[in-house]
C-alpha cells in the first residue's frame, strides 16, 4: 500500500528513513527521488545526502547544523509541496547498451553453478521463461527487450542500478538463487524478485542470468569521459534500454572499448514525466506479451 | 616517505570522514573505524583532524622511514618500537631516516593507527582517500599495502604542533578500551523497531552477543537469540520477501542493526547502502569506535539512547577530536 502519510524514522543520530509505503511499485520510487530533487533544490542546511530506494529515501544529516525534529518537519514541508505524484517531473538520461542476450559467459556461469553447487538447476532463461508463462528463452529476450528500465536505486555493490521495467508488459518476476553464485561476469544483465540488473564487476551474486552486456557502468581508470569524473555511470532515475545485438556487434563494441574509441549512447534531453507516463500506462493492455 | 616491509593485516590507507555523498551510488563512506583514535593521532602531529594516515588491523605493519619525520600512533595497543627500541603511545615522535617502526600484533584493542607529520600523499578517488579495498577504490593504487611500495608523505602545512615531538594526547580525552571484553554500545531504536515485538526489544537490550570471526570493514556478525516480531513482520504484501525480517528493499543508515534472516549485522563503514533486511536498531556515530576496537569473540552489550543523546554524544566526540585534548 501508499501510505497516506510517509512515515519517518531515525537511523541512529545522523540519518531519517522517510517510508513512502510498503510495496513494489513505481508510483512510490517517483516519490522518494521526487523528494530527493525536492531537497537538494530546498539547499536544507544540514543535509549531506540523500539516496532514494524503491519505497523509501534515507536522508543523511549533520546534527550540529540541524536537529532530527527540524529535519522530519523540513522533509514534511517539503512532501506536501510536492502536491501528487503525478506532478512530479524528473531529469531521466537514456542510455541504450548493446546486449548479447544468451550469451556463451553467463551459460558457462550457470553451468559452472551446476556443476559445484546444484545440478538440477534449470538455465537460468529457461527457468525465467517457464514462469512467466512464456513460450520459450527467445520470447524472454524479447520481452525483456521490449522495454526501458527504470533507474530505481544504486546499490549492493556501488553502481550496480537496481531496475525496473517501465513498460508493464515486460513486467517479469523470479525468484534468487539459493544459495547464490560465488561468482558473476562482470556486465551480466539478470533480474530477482522484478528487478533487472547488471553486474559492474565480477561479484557473487543471486540473480537469474540471461544476457551480458560489454559497456562498463564501473570506471575507475577514468577512460570514458561520460563518467564525468565519477566512477559509477547511472544514478537515479536513469533509464537504460537493453538492445540485443549478434556476437558480431557484441565483438566489435567490445573490441572499441579496449581501444577507448566506444561511443556511449546517451539521450539527455528528456525529462520524466509521471503523468503523462501514467497516461501512457493507463491505455496498454497489460496483457500482452511481445 | 614510509617504505612498507611487511604490510601485516590488510593495513590500508583511510581519512576522515571519508568517501562521502556517494551514497546513492552505493559507495559506503570507508575511512577510519576509530575515527576518535584517528583523528587524535593526526593532531599530534599537526596535520587537519582527517588528514591521510593508516590503519592497521590485528597485526600492524613493518614500515622504514625514508625520511626524517614525526609520527603518532594511537589506538589498539600494538607495541610499536622503533630500531627495536619501545615507542610511546597518544605521543608525538620524532623518527629519522632509515629506521624501522614495527607494530606487531594488537594486545588491547583490535585497529591501531599511524599519523605521520603532513599525511599520506594519496590520491583523492571520489574526494577521499580512504581505501575501499573491496571495490579497490582509494589507497595508492585501490588495495591494502603491499610489501615494497613506498607511500609518499605530504610537506607539512605549519599546522599547531607540526614536526613537534613529545606532545601527548591528555588521559583523560583517550578512548577507555573494555577490560573484561565487554562492550558497552549505544544504540538508537530504528527506523524499523515497529517490526520486532516487546520480548525481542527486551531480550536485544539483555542479550550480550558475541562478535564473530566472520566480521570485517563491511559488517559485524553477531552471535545470540533468535528475535521475536510484531505483526507488521509477517502481515506485509508478498513483495516484502519471504523471511519475517524481509522488508522491501530500503536504504540502510551507516551503523545499521541489520536482521538477515536472524542473524544481527552491524553495518559498518564499507558496508552496503541498501537492501531487503529490517534494521531494528542503529549505532550511532559516537560508538564506531567501540566497534574499531572490538575483537572477535569478544561481546558487545547494547544500551538504548534517545536520537538526541546520540547526538550529543557525537558533539562531545567531536569536540574531544581537537587541539584541546593535547598537552606537552
Amino acid at each position: 500500500m501508499i501510505f497516506d502519510e510517509p512515515n519517518f524514522s531515525p537511523g541512529g543520530d545522523r540519518y531519517i528513513t522517510v517510508e513512502f509505503g510498503n510495496e513494489l511499485s513505481l508510483e512510490l520510487n517517483f516519490m522518494a527521488q521526487g523528494l530527493a530533487g525536492a531537497l537538494e533544490e530546498a539547499g536544507t542546511k544540514g543535509l549531506v545526502e540523500s539516496a532514494p530506494c524503491f519505497a523509501s529515501l534515507l536522508v543523511h544529516y549533520e546534527p550540529r547544523d540541524i536537529s532530527y525534529g527540524d529535519m522530519v518537519s523540513e522533509l514534511r514541508s517539503l512532501c506536501a509541496s510536492l502536491g501528487s505524484t503525478d506532478e512530479i517531473e524528473l531529469d531521466s538520461r537514456l542510455f541504450t547498451f548493446e546486449t548479447l542476450y544468451l550469451d556463451p559467459w553467463t551459460k558457462e556461469c550457470i553451468d559452472d553453478y551446476r556443476e559445484k553447487i546444484n545440478p538440477d538447476k534449470e538455465y537460468d532463461p529457461d527457468f525465467v521463461a517457464r514462469l512467466n508463462g512464456l513460450e520459450d528463452r527467445h520470447q524472454l529476450v524479447r520481452v525483456h527487450s521490449g522495454s526501458e528500465y527504470w533507474v530505481a536505486s544504486l546499490g549492493f555493490w556501488p553502481g550496480l542500478p537496481f531496475l525496473q521495467p517501465l513498460d508493464p508488459r515486460a513486467m517479469i518476476t523470479c525468484p534468487k538463487y539459493n544459495p547464490p553464485r560465488t561468482w558473476t561476469p562482470q556486465g551480466t544483465v539478470g533480474m530477482g524478485g522484478s528487478a533487472s540488473a547488471i553486474y559492474p564487476v565480477a561479484t557473487p551474486g543471486g540473480y537469474q542470468l540471461f544476457g551480458r552486456t560489454p559497456v562498463p557502468i564501473w570506471d575507475t581508470g577514468k577512460r570514458f569521459d561520460v563518467f564525468d569524473g565519477d566512477i559509477v555511470l547511472f544514478r537515479p532515475g536513469d533509464r537504460i534500454k537493453f538492445q540485443p545485438v549478434i556476437r558480431e556487434a557484441y565483438d566489435d563494441a567490445e573490441r572499441k572499448i579496449a581501444d577507448g574509441s566506444y561511443i556511449y549512447n546517451i539521450i539527455e534531453y528528456q525529462k520524466f514525466s509521471v503523468r503523462n507516463y501514467k497516461n501512457w500506462i493507463d491505455k496498454l493492455d497489460r496483457n500482452e506479451r511481445f | 616517505m614510509l617504505e612498507i616491509i611487511k604490510p601485516g593485516l590488510e593495513t590500508s590507507i583511510q581519512d576522515f570522514p571519508g568517501r562521502i555523498g556517494y551514497w546513492n551510488q552505493g559507495f559506503p563512506p570507508s575511512g577510519p573505524m576509530d575515527s576518535w583514535s584517528f583523528r587524535l593521532g593526526n593532531i599530534l602531529v599537526g596535520n587537519d583532524a582527517g588528514a591521510p594516515g593508516l590503519e592497521a588491523q590485528f597485526m600492524g605493519p613493518t614500515i622504514k622511514l625514508q625520511s626524517d619525520s614525526v609520527i603518532a600512533i594511537t589506538g589498539a595497543n600494538m607495541a610499536p618500537k622503533l630500531d627495536g627500541e619501545e615507542i610511546p603511545m597518544w605521543q608525538s615522535v620524532a623518527v629519522k631516516a632509515g629506521q624501522t617502526l614495527i607494530m606487531g600484533p594488537a594486545l588491547k584493542g583490535a585497529r591501531g593507527y599511524l599519523a605521520v607529520a603532513g599525511g599520506i600523499d594519496a590520491p583523492s578517488w571520489l574526494g577521499s582517500a580512504s581505501t575501499f579495498h573491496k571495490a579497490s577504490v582509494g589507497g595508492l593504487d585501490g588495495n591494502a599495502i603491499k610489501a615494497g611500495q613506498v607511500l609518499p608523505v605530504k610537506a607539512g602545512k605549519g599546522q599547531a604542533g607540526q614536526g613537534q615531538p613529545g606532545r601527548r594526547v591528555k588521559e583523560a580525552c583517550r578512548p577507555q578500551f573494555a577490560s573484561d571484553k565487554k562492550w558497552q554500545i549505544e544504540a538508537v531504536a530504528g527506523p524499523n523497531d515497529d517490526w520486532i515485538d516487546a520480548a525481542g526489544h527486551a531480550q536485544f537490550l539483555a542479550t550480550e552477543w558475541k562478535l564473530e570471526a566472520r566480521s570485517d570493514r563491511t559488517g559485524y556478525r553477531l552471535d545470540g537469540p533468535d528475535w521475536t516480531f510484531t505483526e507488521k513482520a509477517t502481515n506485509k504484501p508478498p513483495e516484502n520477501g519471504e523471511f519475517p525480517s524481509n522488508i522491501v528493499d530500503q536504504g540502510y543508515p551507516l551503523g545499521a542493526i541489520n536482521l538477515c534472516g536472524q542473524k544481527p549485522i552491524i553495518l559498518v563503514n564499507d558496508g552496503p547502502s541498501m537492501g531487503g533486511f529490517i534494521v531494528p536498531y542503529t549505532v550511532p556515530s559516537a560508538a564506531f569506535w567501540k566497534l574499531g576496537q572490538i575483537k572477535p569473540n569478544e561481546f558487545l552489550c547494547f544500551n538504548q539512547v534517545s536520537v538526541e543523546e546520540a547526538q550529543r554524544l557525537r558533539i562531545e566526540l567531536d569536540d574531544m577530536c581537537t587541539e584541546a585534548s593535547i598537552e606537552s
